[in-house]
C-alpha cells in the first residue's frame, strides 16, 4: 500500500452521487480502496447541486440513473453550464448500461470518462488516473479560457497538438480548438477545425458544431441541411434540436422552429433552458398560448431554491400580453418589486418600462417618454428591442419604433423578429415605414458588397414582403455581431 | 409495451448492478481482512461480461447492434485490456506480454465493445497457453491490428466463420469487427496459427 497514487487520492475531495444506498456504498469502497480520504455523498440531483455549490469536489463519481426522471447527464450539463463545476474537476459517470456510451458518443458536453458496472477499484483507478493526468495537462488552457485570454488558449493548443506531451490528447486538442474558435467568433477557423474532426468520424456533436459555424456565417440553408441530418442521426441529442430551432428562426420558419423545440421538450422534461427557448420560439411564431404555458412551466420548476429570475417573469408578462390576457399580465407584473429593478440589467429594466406601457397607459406613457431617447441609444437585445417597438407603436411614437427597429436591420439581427415587427408596424398603420427601412437596408447591403462578391440571391427589394427571406442578409464574411449566432444571444442567457 | 430486447436489456442491467454490489462487498472484505480474493472478483466480472456478450449477440442477430464510436488512445486501450486480465492470467501461471506500437494516432472505435473482445480473446488464450500470452497493437497500412497470441496448440481450424459458430465470444468478436467500418472498408476478425509465440493468433483488424 505504498502506491504513490494513494497519496494523490488522499488529498482529493470525492463526491459520490447515487440514489441507491448499496451502490453508493460500493462506490465509496472503491474510492477508499484507491486511497481516497474525503468522500462525501449525495442521494440525488438537488442534494448534489447543493453540495457542489457549498464546496467544489475534485472528483465526482455519479451514477447515471438518479431516479425521478433525472439522470447524471442532466446533472453534468447543468453543473457545467452554470459554472458550478470548473473544468479542472473530474466527472466520471458510472452506469450498468452500455447505452450510456451512446450519450457520450453523441453530445457536446460529455463526462471526463464513464465506467460500466461491475468494475474493480483497479479499473476505476486506471480511468481516474488518466482523467486526472489529462486535467493536469490542460490546466493552463482551462485557466486561459476562464480569463477569456484567447491568445494564450490558442497558443497552448497549437503548441501541443503535435507535441510529444500532447500526443495522448491530440483528439481532445482538436476538439478544444474547434470550440475555442467558435467561442472567439472565428467561424471560418472553427469550420475548418470541425471538418478536421469529421475526417476521423462523423460525430453528431461535430456535425452540430459545423452547423453552428455555418449559422454564424449566415449560411442558413447549408446549416439547416446539416442539422436536419444530425437530428435524424441522433434523435436523443436534444441540443441539436435546439440548434435546429435557432436556425429555423433565423430563416423565418417559426412554425418548424416551434415543432422542433416542442418535440425535444416533450422528451426532455424539466429542462428549463429548453422551456425558455420554447417560450421564445412560440412567441415569435405567434402562438402566445404555448409561449405562456412554457414560461409558466419554467417558473413552476423548482429551480433549486433560487428565486425565479426577473427575465423569466418579464417573459411571463410579455406572453400574457400577447395572449390578450391583461389581467394575468398585471398580476405577473406585480410580482416584480422595485428593489429588484435596481440591480436589473439594462434589457430587463427597459422591458419592464416598455411592457408597463401596455398595462398602464398613462403612467406607463410618462415613464416611457422620459426614457425613450436612452432606449434608442442603448444596445438592446432582441426581446427588449421588440418590447420597445411595440410600446412605441402603442403610444404612437413612430420615431422611437423606427429608430429601434432600424438598429436591428443595421446589425443584421432582425430576422427572428422580422415578421413580428412587420405586423406591429402594420397594426399601427406604419406599413410604409417598415417597407422603407427594408429597402434601405437592402440598398446599403448592395452598396457595401465587396466588388466581385457573389450577388445576393434574393431581389434587393422584394415586392412580396411576406417572405422573411426578403429581410436583408448580413454580408457573408462581414464581421457578424455576436447576436447573430443565436437569436437569444442578445438577451439574457438562460441561467 | 416493451420489446423483448427492452426486457432483456433491463434484466441484464439489473444483474450487472447486483454484481457490482457483490464485487464491492468482496473488495470490502479484502480490505477488512487483509486478504486477496482475486478469484471471486474475476468470477463476478467474468459473469457480467458473459451476460453483456449474450445481449450483444442478440442485438447482432436482430441487426440491432449500433456502435458508439469515440476516439481512443490505443496505448490506454491495450493497458486496460491487460489490466482486466492480468491477475487471472497470473493465477493461471501465465505471463502476459504487452506491446503497443509507438505513435499510433487516436483511433475511432467502440471502446467498450473492443475491450470486451480483447478480454474474451485473452480469456480463451489463458485456457490453452502453456506459459505465455501476448497482447499487441500495431498499425498495418490503414488499419489498426489488435492481436492476442499464445504458445498453446493453436486453433484446430483457422476459418473464422466456422469458429464463430462454436462460441459466443468469437461470434460477437466477428460481428463487432465487421461493424467497424470506415469509408468502404469493414473491420475483420482473423484467426491463424503460428505467430510470434507459435500457438493461436487472434487478430482484430479495425480500419
Amino acid at each position: 500500500m505504498n502506491d504513490p497514487g494513494r497519496q494523490r487520492y488522499g488529498k482529493l475531495r470525492f463526491l459520490v452521487i447515487d440514489d441507491q444506498p448499496a451502490a453508493r456504498d460500493g462506490l465509496r469502497t472503491c474510492a477508499q480502496t484507491m486511497g481516497a480520504f474525503s468522500v462525501e455523498f449525495s442521494s440525488g440531483y438537488k442534494e448534489a447541486i447543493a453540495r457542489v455549490r457549498r464546496a467544489v469536489p475534485d472528483v465526482i463519481l455519479c451514477d447515471y440513473n438518479l431516479g425521478e426522471k433525472r439522470n447524471g447527464q442532466h446533472l453534468l450539463e447543468e453543473m457545467r453550464r452554470d459554472d458550478l463545476l470548473p473544468e479542472e474537476s473530474v466527472f466520471i459517470m458510472v452506469t450498468a448500461e452500455k447505452a450510456y456510451e451512446n450519450v457520450v458518443a453523441t453530445v457536446e458536453l460529455g463526462p471526463d470518462d464513464y465506467i460500466i458496472k461491475p468494475f474493480s477499484p483497479d479499473r476505476l483507478k486506471f480511468r481516474l488516473d488518466r482523467a486526472l493526468t489529462r486535467k493536469h495537462f490542460f490546466r493552463p488552457l482551462f485557466a486561459a479560457k476562464r480569463e477569456r485570454d484567447f491568445d494564450a488558449a490558442n497558443a497552448f493548443i497549437e503548441r501541443h497538438v503535435d507535441s510529444e506531451e500532447g500526443k495522448p490528447y491530440r483528439f481532445d486538442l482538436m476538439r478544444q480548438r474547434a470550440e475555442l474558435r467558435l467561442a472567439q467568433g472565428d467561424a471560418e477557423g472553427a469550420q475548418q477545425a470541425y471538418r478536421d474532426i469529421l475526417e476521423l468520424h462523423p460525430f453528431p456533436w461535430a456535425r452540430a458544431g459545423l452547423a453552428r459555424t455555418l449559422l454564424r456565417q449566415n449560411r442558413l440553408a447549408e446549416a439547416r441541411e446539416l442539422v436536419d441530418g444530425v437530428v435524424e442521426q441522433a434523435p436523443l441529442y436534444f441540443e441539436a434540436f435546439d440548434l435546429k430551432a435557432k436556425i429555423c428562426m433565423e430563416m423565418g420558419d417559426h412554425a418548424e422552429a416551434q415543432r422542433t423545440v416542442e418535440d425535444a421538450s416533450r422528451r426532455s422534461v424539466r429542462n428549463h433552458a429548453r422551456k425558455r427557448l420554447l417560450a421564445d420560439v412560440a412567441l415569435r411564431n405567434g402562438d402566445a398560448e404555448t409561449a405562456r404555458q412554457a414560461i409558466a412551466d419554467v417558473l413552476e420548476i423548482d429551480v433549486l431554491g433560487e428565486p425565479p429570475s426577473l427575465a423569466d417573469r418579464l417573459m411571463l408578462v410579455r406572453t400574457h400580453l400577447e395572449a390578450g390576457d391583461t389581467l394575468a399580465a398585471e398580476q405577473a407584473m406585480q410580482t416584480i418589486l422595485p428593489v429588484e429593478l435596481e440591480t436589473a440589467d439594462l434589457d430587463d429594466k427597459t422591458s419592464h418600462i416598455a411592457l408597463g406601457v401596455r398595462l398602464d397607459g398613462e403612467g406607463g406613457a410618462a415613464r416611457f417618454a422620459a426614457r425613450s431617447a436612452g432606449m434608442v441609444a442603448a444596445e438592446l437585445g432582441l426581446s427588449a428591442s421588440v418590447d420597445v417597438v411595440l410600446a412605441a407603436i402603442a403610444l404612437g411614437d413612430a420615431d422611437t419604433a423606427r429608430s429601434v427597429s432600424w438598429k436591428l436591420f443595421e446589425k443584421g439581427t432582425i430576422r427572428p423578429v422580422f415578421a413580428q415587427l412587420r405586423e406591429a408596424f402594420a397594426s399601427g398603420g406604419l406599413e410604409n415605414d417598415f417597407r422603407d427601412m427594408q429597402k434601405r437596408a437592402a440598398l446599403e447591403r448592395i452598396a457595401s458588397a465587396k466588388p466581385g462578391a457573389e450577388a445576393p440571391a434574393d431581389a434587393p427589394v422584394a415586392q412580396d414582403t411576406s417572405a422573411p427571406q426578403a429581410a436583408p442578409e448580413v454580408d457573408e464574411g462581414a464581421d457578424a455581431p455576436q447576436g447573430v449566432e443565436t437569436p437569444a444571444a442578445g438577451e439574457r442567457p438562460a441561467d | 409495451m416493451h420489446s423483448v430486447l427492452d426486457l432483456l436489456t433491463s434484466g441484464v442491467h439489473d444483474a450487472k448492478n447486483q454484481l457490482f454490489i457483490a464485487e464491492s462487498a468482496v473488495v470490502r472484505a479484502e480490505a477488512e481482512h487483509g486478504i486477496a480474493l482475486d478469484d471471486a472478483r474475476f468470477a463476478i466480472e467474468h459473469a457480467a461480461r458473459r451476460l453483456q456478450r449474450a445481449l450483444t449477440a442478440y442485438r447482432c442477430e436482430r441487426e440491432l447492434l449500433a456502435l458508439d464510436v469515440g476516439m481512443v488512445h490505443v496505448p490506454d486501450l491495450i493497458d486496460e485490456a491487460g489490466l482486466v486480465s492480468e491477475a487471472h492470467l497470473r493465477q493461471s501461471g501465465l505471463t502476459l506480454d504487452v506491446a503497443c506500437e509507438q505513435d499510433l494516432p487516436p483511433w475511432a472505435m467502440d471502446r467498450e465493445l473492443v475491450l470486451d473482445v480483447l478480454s474474451n480473446a485473452l480469456h480463451n488464450a489463458s485456457r490453452f497457453a502453456r506459459s505465455r500470452v501476448r497482447l499487441s497493437a500495431v498499425r498495418d497500412v490503414d488499419a489498426l491490428v489488435l492481436s492476442v497470441e499464445d504458445d498453446g496448440p493453436g486453433f484446430d481450424t483457422v476459418d473464422a466463420a466456422a469458429m464463430a459458430r462454436r462460441g459466443l465470444g468469437l461470434f460477437v468478436a466477428r460481428e463487432i469487427a465487421r461493424r467497424h467500418a470506415r469509408n468502404d472498408t469493414c473491420g475483420r476478425l482473423e484467426l491463424d496459427n503460428g505467430g510470434a509465440l507459435g500457438g493461436a493468433l487472434f487478430r482484430l483488424v479495425l480500419p
